[in-house]
């Protein structure tokens, strides 16, 4: 495939220093209204800001000391993390917290200047539903199948999966799917790609992908290419960048790719750059953030876009990481 | 809708990030309001205040950010240790009180704790870890109003929080923690009130969820939110019975506003197991639902054949023909030749619409699909 990005019009190149540009200017729009709006984003923001440098083949980027000391200033004594200093501990930056401190190989901060690794994990599996296995958020108790793949997801990193029941969980992913081949938020709920990937990646770390359906599953989310070459997220719904990472992790987890035109999905990502002032938006001509940008760039990993680090499919992070964390 | 800023945003047209200077001293303002009433509450969160005036402060927060999360959780707190009333709920007859909170525990404890189980805090139905605080209560309970007169004023309060959430969930409609609010207090109904005073508000609560589909028929947080308020209200908690044919017939009038809605093609599925064994329904009966919806998908096709919703619903009906083990709603007793019939006919069908479609890939993916299906069948 290499090839043939080369013979790509220069506008169609991906314009890596401007990316990485663009997200060293993150924390620095302390003048701009929508910073402060969005501090509950903080830590999932800094993974993804993270993530999409370590892909783009700039680890350096950010400062990795203040990365770590940010991290560790957001736990509370339950051992869960807050989005910022002063916010309540939930799964989902919980899950952030440990994919950066693991992707700057400092999970041992935990137990040296944090609340202990242990306690990161029972914080998490505290959260398990004993009756359905499936996973809440936090203490006041919404339940989604994306907290049951942030649990999965940041225990095997922190090797504590054993906290959790995780046959109990297993069987709660089971109970989502769809005639689709597909998998929703809570049983009975209508397939979506966002979903289908956790639970895919959920039962993928589970060792359980014998559950899946992937024939039928295979061909519901190569559908979701439109004629742009972008992937939707649902049936008769509007290609976005993101999906290029649900859909297309998804379908690399179960073997099926090639089900789909890549070139063209490449191409409609690099269509969605800002290549001037960096980002990558949902659709050509929108606004860039950070959530698209690392989306579009793990796409394009997996679509082995030259120059790029491979990212892990599962984890949605550099591949050199999982494999060290993981002991792959 | 809230700014999310540089962090998630769609269908916001680029423009240059170059602001004016008055611009940026209107930004400048933003923020000195905000922090300013940030650095308030949170200041009060931090020595636990959750009065009715830090009540009041969430109130204007939330209002300029809804997805503040650590914020709705401090107004929950605020309702739990300041508004609502702190009646046992073993003192409310009508219901079953089996798992009744302690009284009197926790006064005077650390208000760091994060697992203490609030006085008075009503056993949540939905999930075990729901409805525990980080807090502690003020160890002020008093049971000097009458029963009547403190579940009027929860459903005042209930009432009232419904009320100060809708403009901000027609602004945010997808914002999760919104919805994940509204069903924390519709919860709180179902606690604190008597179950014929609850089923009215989750009542409600379902025309809300309809008319938030009216707005956007595919938002599946609506979609999901809906099956979530059906389910209480068909519980028991809530003097419930089925809605399943209510609910069936909603999903005919969401089709008929707009075929290539697929999120109500994906709820009639999930529900026609359910309406045909409470209907009692004979093979004969099943056979001729079977009938009714093959028709109206067939005619469906006719209009829109590259339709996707349309073909996943076709093949929703064919599996039930061709893997009744999996799928046993409609024809659960056909004979083999019966399937193979039903079969051959939707493939003459599927060709016939060749004619004013040559080009439509969906027809053809059909086609080889259900072929495939057939020579099993037709091969053992």
């Amino acid at each position: 495939m290499a090839q043939k990005f080369e013979q790509l019009p220069e506008e169609l190149q991906l314009a890596t220093s401007a990316h990485v540009k663009y997200i060293q200017s993150l924390d620095t729009r302390k003048d701009e209204y929508g910073y402060w709006l969005t501090e509950h984003l903080r830590l999932n923001g800094l993974y993804w800001g993270l993530t999409a440098l370590h892909l783009l083949g700039h680890p350096d980027a950010l400062p990795r000391n203040e990365t770590i000391d940010f991290v560790l200033s957001c736990q509370h004594d339950s051992g869960g993390f807050g989005a910022a200093p002063g916010h309540d501990a939930h799964m989902l930056s919980t899950v952030s917290a440990v994919q950066i401190l693991a992707t700057v190989d400092a999970l041992d901060e935990l137990d040296t200047r944090g609340k202990g690794r242990l306690q990161v994990g029972k914080f998490i599996a505290n959260l398990q539903n004993s009756e359905t296995g499936t996973f809440a958020g936090d203490e006041w108790g919404e339940e989604d199948t994306r907290f049951l793949y942030g649990a999965f997801n940041a225990l095997s990193l922190l090797g504590l999966l054993h906290l959790i029941d995780v046959d109990k969980a297993v069987d709660h992913i089971a109970a989502c799917a769809n005639f689709d081949g597909g998998y929703g938020v809570s049983p009975g709920a209508e397939s979506h790609a966002g979903q289908i990937f956790t639970c895919v990646a959920a039962l993928t770390i589970a060792g359980r992908q014998d559950l899946i359906n992937k024939e039928r599953l295979g061909r519901w989310l190569s559908e979701r290419q439109v004629a742009g070459g972008g992937l939707n997220g649902r049936p008769e719904k509007k290609e976005d960048v993101c999906y290029s990472w649900w859909v297309l992790s998804s379908l690399e987890m179960i073997g099926k790719t090639h089900w789909i035109d890549r070139d063209r999905l490449a191409a409609f990502i690099l269509r969605c750059q800002d290549t001037e002032n960096g980002g990558i938006s949902d659709r050509p001509g929108d606004m860039v953030d950070v959530w698209h940008t690392v989306f579009g760039i793990a796409g394009l990993s997996l679509l082995k876009y030259p120059g790029l680090e491979a990212v892990d499919e599962v984890y949605c992070m550099p591949k050199a990481v999982t494999a060290r964390v993981l002991g792959h | 809708m809230a700014d999310q800023g540089s962090y998630s945003q769609h269908g916001i047209a680029r423009t240059s990030r170059v602001r004016t200077e008055e611009q940026r001293q209107r930004d400048l303002d933003h923020i000195t309001r905000y922090r300013d009433l940030e650095d308030q509450v949170r200041e009060r969160i931090k020595r636990s205040d959750y009065s009715p005036e830090t009540f009041r402060l969430t109130s204007a927060l939330l209002k300029l950010n809804p997805e503040y999360y650590t914020i709705w959780n401090a107004r929950r707190r605020c309702l739990i240790s300041s508004s609502f009333s702190k009646r046992p709920s073993g003192s409310l007859p009508s219901k079953a009180s089996s798992t009744t909170s302690p009284t009197a525990t926790t006064a005077g404890s650390s208000t760091e704790s994060s697992s203490a189980p609030l006085a008075a805090t009503p056993p949540n139905l939905a999930s075990p870890t729901a409805g525990m605080s980080g807090t502690t209560a003020e160890e002020t309970t008093q049971y000097d109003s009458s029963d009547a007169e403190s579940e009027a004023a929860d459903l005042a309060i209930i009432q009232s929080e419904l009320t100060f959430t809708i403009p901000l969930l027609l602004e945010s409609p997808k914002c999760y923690w919104i919805w994940s609010y509204r069903l924390w207090i519709l919860e709180q109904a179902i606690s604190r009130l008597p179950a014929a005073r609850a089923r009215g508000v989750w009542e409600d609560e379902l025309r809300l969820a309809s008319r938030m589909l009216d707005k956007d028929r595919r938002n599946f947080h609506a979609w999901g939110y809906r099956r979530h308020v059906v389910a209480q209200l068909e519980s028991p908690a809530l003097n419930g019975k089925s809605m399943v044919e209510a609910e069936f017939a909603y999903t005919t009038a969401m089709i008929r506003k707009d075929l290539s809605n697929f999120s109500a093609w994906h709820s009639r599925a999930r529900l026609i197991p359910r309406l045909l064994d409470e209907r009692g329904a004979d093979d004969e009966a099943r056979r001729k639902f079977l009938d009714a919806e093959l028709n109206q998908t067939r005619e469906a096709l006719n209009v829109g054949p590259e339709d996707q919703s349309l073909w996943y619903y076709h093949q929703y009906l064919i599996l039930n023909i061709v893997r009744p083990s999996q799928y046993p709603a409609m024809a659960p007793h056909f004979s083999t030749t019966d399937r193979i019939a039903y079969l051959e006919r939707e493939l003459d069908e599927i060709r016939s619409l060749l004619e004013d479609y040559d080009d439509v890939q969906l027809v053809y993916e059909a086609l080889f699909e259900y072929t495939l299906f057939l020579y099993h069948l037709q091969n053992g």
